[in-house]
């Protein structure tokens, strides 16, 4: 916008752009002949991304994907498939298994497997497993492409006007596409709090921890969000010294009932907790460990602890500052730095749309990025109007005792609907697994809200306990067809599970009565 | 996972120009790669068949001294070019591919056939596959040579011979693609594939 652009001599008209020469003549060429490159550019090659490029392709589009990764701070890079695929969903659950099975391990002399000696576990062999098959999901994710005949393209996108992208290859090389749509689906990284000295030059964050190929040692978690939660839960797994800095509560958004239960359990599992504290400061001795300096908010007073590794997890910030978004006039919202979208994915653009992490107001998670991507496709495809259902999805948070959901919280529940509307049935039950393995079930819960009277519609359901997310998934589709607690009860229960627990709920909270399941 | 094939080798030439850069590492902007190619291969042949005539003269020299202690006989019996030539190192029978230019020289414009033995770090097949080969190629005694082509470090390279599940093998002989297989053969059969290459 500097220079105030040139003409373009062959469309006569304005252009602000400063590079002269293939501008010119390129920009000319779409609005001269009308065509365009593409009919869809998709920037990010993410769960989202990706899926919307090869259904759209699958339509007979003509499409392009482009997929760029910013390096972190501490360098770490990875292919394409975006978050989930690198550095989310898959070696979280894959390093959470690995935390897992060392449990198993220990229970598994009480069941009268005769294990020699003490176990320990190799961070190495772990890490280079896991990063093998993200590496494999890349591939796979190339060879799709491919086979789906969408163009690939490693380069950083950026829109130049509302229907030209600019790729930048690693090397500063330009590219320019013109499309007859263009969306954005590219996602968030993590932040790091850059007030604190030393945060950046020594901290970690989600990017960094599962392709680290040594081990991150005494380990400080920073944040109380799924992200801290779920690391710090393998971390303790695996063996690991690791701390939870949390400055106010943990699971912001989630059930805070469920969410207490799921620390209560980590805390009893061997993950230390410091509760309202802030850090302040992080130092590398010349030992190497990092000193970290932080603030206990209850007594005012400073504290001091060392550690190998400090993981930030203290939220996600959305990848728009180099996309040019405002140049084109997409409008964010000021305060989460998200794309503004309308219930179609469109933004203030007629012809760009955003969705996934980036869109404003809308679930962090795969599934809905990929669901989301289709649906979005067949509509720009002229298939479909059906837009997607951002409602009733099911999630789950794969701490050590984890924790399924669907619907709303009870304070959602209560603040929605008022307290004495709804009924809350609950049960502490114990997996049969537990018994012999001799663990202790304290934290295993299930918590179903209802409607108060009337067919006592379900509102939210909620469940800790091994196997959450398989537990859950099927009573989401229940919670789908838009269940009630008549629904619930009418189900038979299959036994020995713990699932069967949901069938069975009968106490309420309003009793008062003891909610602990008796044996069968 | 990717247990499917779809026979693309023949492909390799329809692609446009390519401006991507995989994290592989390398790019080059081919806007027609058959072309380029056999142009490269033919500028190439003419400078090595310059060359040609000193090791083969040197390798049968070497044969003939092989008990001797005297330098020719250092000569590996590989028949390998000399170390002076400016674009190979050592020219080894079975070898890592480096980049675009190093599987151009020493794959398409191979004298000898080549196979092409598609991997990844991953794939539990391709270990066992790997030594498999190895034995085989070197059963034939530098009549045919092997490069290995690792799929994350050279993606670009694998997805224009249309490699979609590894273990793939191409068997290629002057820039052409003879014969291909994918996932695990077993020694004989493998000896039979290599054969088929060297013999025609």
């Amino acid at each position: 916008m500097s220079n105030l652009g040139h003409t373009c001599w062959l469309c006569l008209l304005w252009s602000h752009y400063q590079h002269c020469p293939i501008e010119i003549e390129w920009h000319g060429i779409w609005f001269v002949t009308g065509t365009f490159d593409y009919d869809l550019v998709v920037i990010g090659g993410g769960s989202g991304g990706l899926a919307c490029s090869k259904e759209a392709a699958q339509l007979g589009q003509k499409v392009a994907v482009l997929d760029y990764v910013e390096p972190s701070v501490k360098g770490t890079k990875w292919g394409i498939g975006g978050t989930c695929v690198n550095v989310g969903c898959i070696p979280k659950k894959l390093m959470h298994q690995a935390a897992l099975l060392g449990t198993a391990l220990k229970d598994a002399q009480k069941y009268g497997w005769q294990i020699p000696g003490p176990i320990s576990h190799d961070w190495s062999t772990m890490a280079e497993a896991v990063q093998n098959h993200v590496r494999s999901l890349n591939w796979g994710h190339r060879v799709q492409l491919q086979d789906k005949e969408v163009k690939y393209l490693n380069v950083k996108g950026s829109l130049l006007d509302e229907h030209t992208v600019k790729g930048l290859t690693r090397t500063g090389k330009e590219t320019m596409l013109t499309a007859k749509n263009i969306v954005i689906a590219t996602g968030g990284r993590p932040k790091y709090p850059t007030h604190i000295p030393g945060a950046v030059e020594h901290g970690i964050t989600s990017d960094d921890i599962f392709w680290l190929k040594e081990s991150p040692g005494k380990t400080l978690v920073v944040g109380a969000s799924y992200v801290a939660l779920e690391c710090a839960g393998f971390l303790t797994g695996i063996g690991l010294e690791t701390t939870v800095m949390v400055r106010s509560i943990p699971l912001r958004g989630f059930d805070q009932q469920m969410a207490g239960l799921v620390t209560d359990y980590m805390e009893a599992y061997g993950t230390k907790f410091s509760w309202r504290s802030v850090p302040k400061s992080v130092d590398k001795l010349s030992s190497g460990v990092l000193q970290v300096t932080w603030t206990d908010e209850q007594t005012g007073k400073d504290q001091r602890d060392t550690f190998d590794s400090v993981l930030w997890a203290v939220g996600r910030a959305p990848e728009t500052k180099t996309l040019g978004l405002e140049k084109v006039g997409v409008k964010l919202n000021k305060e989460s730095g998200k794309i503004l979208v309308a219930a179609d994915e469109s933004t203030s653009v007629p012809n760009i749309y955003a969705f996934g992490d980036i869109g404003e107001g809308r679930p962090e998670l795969t599934p809905t990025a990929i669901k989301a991507g289709k649906l979005l496709a067949r509509r720009l495809a002229g298939r479909t109007n059906e837009l997607m259902n951002y409602d009733n999805v099911a999630t789950t948070v794969f701490t050590p005792l984890e924790y399924g959901c669907v619907g709303l919280s009870e304070e959602e529940a209560e603040s929605r609907h008022g307290k004495d509307s709804i009924e809350v049935y609950h049960a502490f039950y114990k997996p049969l697994e537990f018994t012999v393995a001799e663990r202790d079930a304290s934290q295993c819960y299930i918590k179903v809200v209802c409607k108060r009277g009337g067919d006592q519609r379900i509102l939210g359901l909620h469940f800790t306990g091994p196997n959450a997310g398989e537990v859950t998934q099927g009573f989401a589709m229940g919670f789908q067809c838009g269940a009630t607690l008549t629904h619930l009860k009418e189900t038979v229960g299959i036994h020995p599970t713990c699932a069967e627990e949901l069938t069975k709920v009968n106490v309420s909270k309003r009793s008062g009565l003891d909610a602990t399941v008796t044996g069968c | 996972m990717w247990a499917f094939y779809n026979g693309r080798t023949q492909a390799r030439g329809k692609r446009e120009g390519r401006e991507a850069k995989s994290h592989g590492g390398y790019s080059k902007k081919k806007l027609n790669p058959m072309a380029h190619r056999l142009l490269v291969r033919r500028i190439w042949t003419l400078s090595v068949k310059d060359l040609r005539c000193l090791p083969a003269s040197l390798s049968s020299f070497s044969t003939s001294l092989r008990s001797s202690t005297t330098p020719l006989s250092l000569l590996s019996p590989k028949r390998t070019l000399p170390r002076s030539l400016p674009h190979t190192s050592r020219r080894e029978v079975s070898f890592n591919v480096q980049d675009h230019e190093d599987f151009t020289e020493r794959v398409i414009n191979s004298e000898l056939p080549v196979l092409i033995d598609f991997h990844a770090q991953w794939c539990g097949p391709c270990k066992i596959l790997g030594p498999r080969l190895e034995k085989a190629v070197a059963k034939q005694k530098g009549k045919v040579h092997m490069a290995k082509v690792d799929i994350d470090d050279h993606t670009d390279l694998a997805i224009e011979y249309g490699v979609s599940a590894v273990p793939t093998v191409i068997a290629m002989r002057g820039g052409d693609v003879i014969d291909q297989f994918v996932g695990i053969k077993d020694d004989e059969a493998l000896d039979s594939f290599v054969s088929k290459l060297v013999g025609q």
